[in-house]
């Protein structure tokens, strides 16, 4: 049943972003230039340009390390089990591993540093907002006018999902690692894992998806 | 007219029918008294008739003492008087050699072996891939019974009438090896497997029709069929000291002539350990008497074999092993193995603790253990070392008779505890290495019969100094090739010796060709299921680097190849090469155990600064909501 969802999953999660690509178009948003010449500018984006700062160039490389550990640690974690139908084991077992403590370090590096950019703050949503103060009568502030912020805002909500997801990611692995759990807890935690790493996966794919398109915009 | 014809043709066919099937009916075994219980827990009293076997092998008289000729009773038929020894010889412990029997899962093999020739044989009636069968090496049924008898129950190829023209005339003399009930149902401790003699010495004497009665509590056995000449009558004694002869204790009758036998339905630990003892020679020091080893954790728990081992009048014996529902028609098998005693699942009815089984916690191991190994892979046998050691099986090493050598590198040379795959899961086996001699047709190796090369190679190996432990004398390579040269002269197609793995071809006169790690050469393994440990002495029990380190023994124990041909250096393979891994794997697997808790600090350590970041974050939010809240009032 797991992978049949996952399948289902990933495919409706890039479907969805394909289907957002084109009804939305990236340089419909675009404040230069075409959406081309956006592509060009996410590419030159992986290198460390000269005038960023030390924490710059730092923040820039543990997301790069991020994202080459995410691909690793899913390539080897969903492919025994949804092409070869067995358990993680092995060589891509040791590779699993392997790469899992570096993308923890990286995660929480990012957590630290972007937790503060991620803030949900006044105009992220103003419908949610006016929504609110109709129904509540609350005061809450006025949103800001300005133009559309759903892009950035959708990538907070993924960012915030990310953090939390990992948090289960994590420890239903290395728990289950120590004397804690029986067999029933074990099988628990392996399920856990499994089924966090699906919704984490998605989330990064819909995080980094809006990251390139607003980098395009920009 | 024409219509009663018709009518009679009709019913002539159904009335025949019916009166065959009528007759089959009635062929059919009766059930016998003892056959099935009424429910009472309570042991019945045997106290019974003692029943002879006539000349013809059919049911003679009652044994009296006053008879002229007194005979030795038969169980056959004095315990088949309420037991129906038709359906118990089919029993596990009796079919072997009935081709129809399921072998099941690989199993001890009964082992041949000659010091001198340098011949270590893994023997089996059953169909279990290493093994050989007796007749592949010119074993008859009979010469099977008299060299192995002795660690049998009796039945199967002890039954066999002999069709050698030398055989049948001896077989007269020493009549069949019956199936001896009481050497696991007899509950007196008079019962005599082992003693001077005993069961094992009146088999190895001939003595098969008295051995039964030779081996429990109120009778003698003197003479020696083996002694005997083809043309003696066991029937028409002549009264001289060397035949044969049973003697009873007299007080053992009452005044009706029956005699009272201590029976149990429920075999005794110590009548299973006559024949499925083991030692294992794991203390560098020497304590390797049983008093220094522990028994296994179910009987120190108090149980019995035959509480997991158990059977109906079929004696169709659980034996316990996962997948044994295939094999077996025993309604207990599917809920008579290690986990469906200690695992909380069952049917429909739960299973789990039975007989006071804990249901185990495995706290920390990954389920993936349970895929990949049995559970006596952590829980069974000795705790592996950096080598294997020496094993010693009752049937093997002829445990418990006299005159047993108690060196422990005597053969034959079982060595344990082997870690191997088998049917995918690891195991804990014991090994033997067969070494023998035989002849090489197109690529296929098929033994020579023994006989036919002790004969031949009595002259090569005179010479050879036997060591008194019962080691093999080491034969050189030149003495292989010389054995070779002879037996060249005596069989049609190329000789060729069979040991350590490897196959030896000859070159020339004075020297071989060894080939390793030939398919005729693979050792035999079986698996240990006992002795079982305690939880607290299971493998991994102290951590994970009980098996997953770059030297655990698990994966890197030296595996002893033994073979008669000397060499300088001892053979040895590496554990994982049984094991179906690529041994760099097991040893980077293994190595990066090292980093393991290094990888558990980190990912802690980073969910904790996430779990940190949500907190702070959310707590702000929380604040900015309060703030809302507060702004309202």
């Amino acid at each position: 049943m797991f992978s049949t969802i996952t399948i289902l999953v990933f495919l409706a999660t890039l479907l969805g972003i394909i289907v957002h690509w084109f009804a939305y178009p990236a340089s419909s948003e675009c404040r230069q230039g075409g959406a081309m010449s956006g592509l060009i500018h996410v590419f030159t984006l992986l290198l460390i340009e000269q005038r960023s700062s030390l924490l710059g160039a730092l923040k820039k490389l543990c997301y790069l390390l991020a994202i080459v550990c995410f691909v690793v640690l899913a390539l080897t974690g969903f492919y025994p089990v949804l092409v070869r139908g067995e358990h993680l084991s092995g060589y891509l077992l040791m590779i699993h591993a392997t790469f899992a403590p570096i993308f923890a370090i990286c995660l929480a590096v990012l957590g630290i540093t972007w937790a503060g950019a991620n803030r949900f703050a006044n105009g992220d949503c103003p419908l949610l907002q006016r929504l609110i103060r109709q129904c509540t009568s609350l005061a809450v502030p006025q949103p800001e006018q300005g133009p559309c912020r759903c892009t950035e805002t959708a990538q907070k909500v993924a960012f915030w999902a990310i953090v939390v997801l990992a948090l289960p990611l994590i420890l239903s692995i290395v728990l289950s690692m120590l004397p804690l759990f029986g067999t029933h807890g074990q099988e628990l935690a392996l399920t856990c894992h499994r089924w966090s790493a699906l919704a984490f996966g998605v989330m990064v794919l819909i995080h980094t998806y809006l990251a390139v398109r607003i980098r395009i915009v920009q | 007219m024409r219509r009663e014809l018709i009518l009679a043709l009709v019913l002539l066919p159904v009335l025949s029918l019916a009166m065959v099937t009528a007759q089959e009916a009635e062929e059919a075994p009766a059930g016998k008294l003892g056959d099935k219980g009424d429910g009472s827990r309570a042991h019945p009293v045997h106290r019974i008739p003692l029943i002879a076997e006539n000349e013809d092998g059919e049911k003679g008289e009652q044994v009296a003492l006053d008879d002229e000729l007194v005979l030795p009773f038969s169980t056959k038929w004095t315990c088949g008087e309420c037991h129906s020894y038709d359906i118990i010889k089919h029993g596990w412990h009796f079919n072997a050699i009935e081709p129809n029997a399921p072998a099941g899962r690989p199993g001890e093999p009964w082992v041949y072996f000659g010091q001198r020739l340098g011949i270590q044989m893994p023997l089996s009636y059953r169909d279990w891939p290493g093994t050989l069968k007796p007749a592949d090496v010119g074993m008859t049924d009979y010469r099977f019974t008299q060299i192995f008898g002795r660690h049998m129950p009796g039945g199967g190829p002890g039954e066999t009438k002999a069709t050698d023209m030398d055989e049948i005339g001896r077989q007269y003399v020493s009549g069949t090896l019956e199936i001896n009930c009481l050497a696991c149902h007899n509950g007196h401790h008079g019962q005599d497997q082992g003693g001077v003699n005993g069961y094992a010495v009146q088999v190895s004497k001939q003595n098969y029709r008295w051995a039964a009665a030779a081996s429990c509590e109120f009778a003698a056995v003197k003479g020696s069929a083996a002694a005997m000449s083809e043309a003696f009558d066991p029937f028409m004694p002549e009264g001289d000291d060397k035949e044969p002869h049973v003697v009873y204790d007299e007080g053992a009758f009452n005044a009706d002539g029956h005699v009272l036998f201590d029976i149990v339905r429920e075999s005794p630990n110590a009548r299973c350990y006559y024949c499925h003892s083991d030692v294992f020679y794991t203390s560098e020091e020497g304590h390797d008497e049983k008093w220094t080893h522990e028994e296994d954790v179910h009987l120190k728990a108090g149980l019995t074999c035959v509480d997991c081992h158990r059977n109906g009048i079929d004696h169709d014996i659980v034996r316990g092993y996962p997948g044994e529902i295939a094999d077996s028609n025993n309604p207990m098998v599917a809920t008579t193995t290690c986990e469906s005693c200690h695992l909380p699942e069952g049917p429909d009815v739960p299973e789990a603790g039975r007989l006071g089984a804990p249901v185990p916690k495995h706290v920390g191991l990954p389920t993936v253990h349970f895929e990949r190994m049995s559970c006596t892979a952590c829980h069974s046998g000795p705790w592996p070392g950096e080598k294997t050691v020496w094993a010693k099986t009752s049937r093997a090493h002829r445990l418990g008779t006299p005159s047993v050598n108690k060196a422990p590198e005597t053969l034959p040379h079982i060595v344990a505890p082997v870690f191997a795959e088998k049917d995918g899961k690891i195991l804990p086996h014991k090994m033997i290495w067969p070494a023998y001699w035989a002849t090489e047709t197109e690529g296929e190796i098929s033994p020579i019969a023994i006989d036919v090369a002790e004969k031949a190679l009595e002259d090569v190996f005179k010479d050879l100094e036997m060591p008194e432990t019962g080691d093999w004398p080491g034969i050189t390579d030149a003495q292989v090739a010389q054995a070779l040269t002879t037996l060249n002269g005596i069989v049609d197609s190329n000789a060729v010796y069979v040991a350590g793995g490897s196959v030896y071809r000859l070159i020339d006169a004075n020297s071989v060709a060894e080939e390793a790690d030939h398919a005729a050469g693979e050792p035999y393994m079986w698996p240990i299921a006992h002795t079982v440990r305690p939880a607290a002495q299971s493998l991994g029990i102290r951590y994970c680097t009980d098996c997953h380190a770059s030297d655990s023994p698990f994966f890197f124990a030296s595996v002893t190849v033994d073979s008669p041909v000397a060499s300088e250096t001892p053979v040895v393979k590496d554990m994982v090469t049984f094991q179906e891994i690529s041994p760099f794997y097991a040893w980077a697997f293994s190595a990066s155990f090292v980093f393991r808790p290094f990888m558990k600090y980190v990912a802690l350590g980073a969910a904790g600064i996430l779990g940190i970041v949500l907190l702070l974050y959310g707590l702000r939010a929380l604040g900015a909501v309060a703030k809302v809240l507060a702004e309202d009032e």
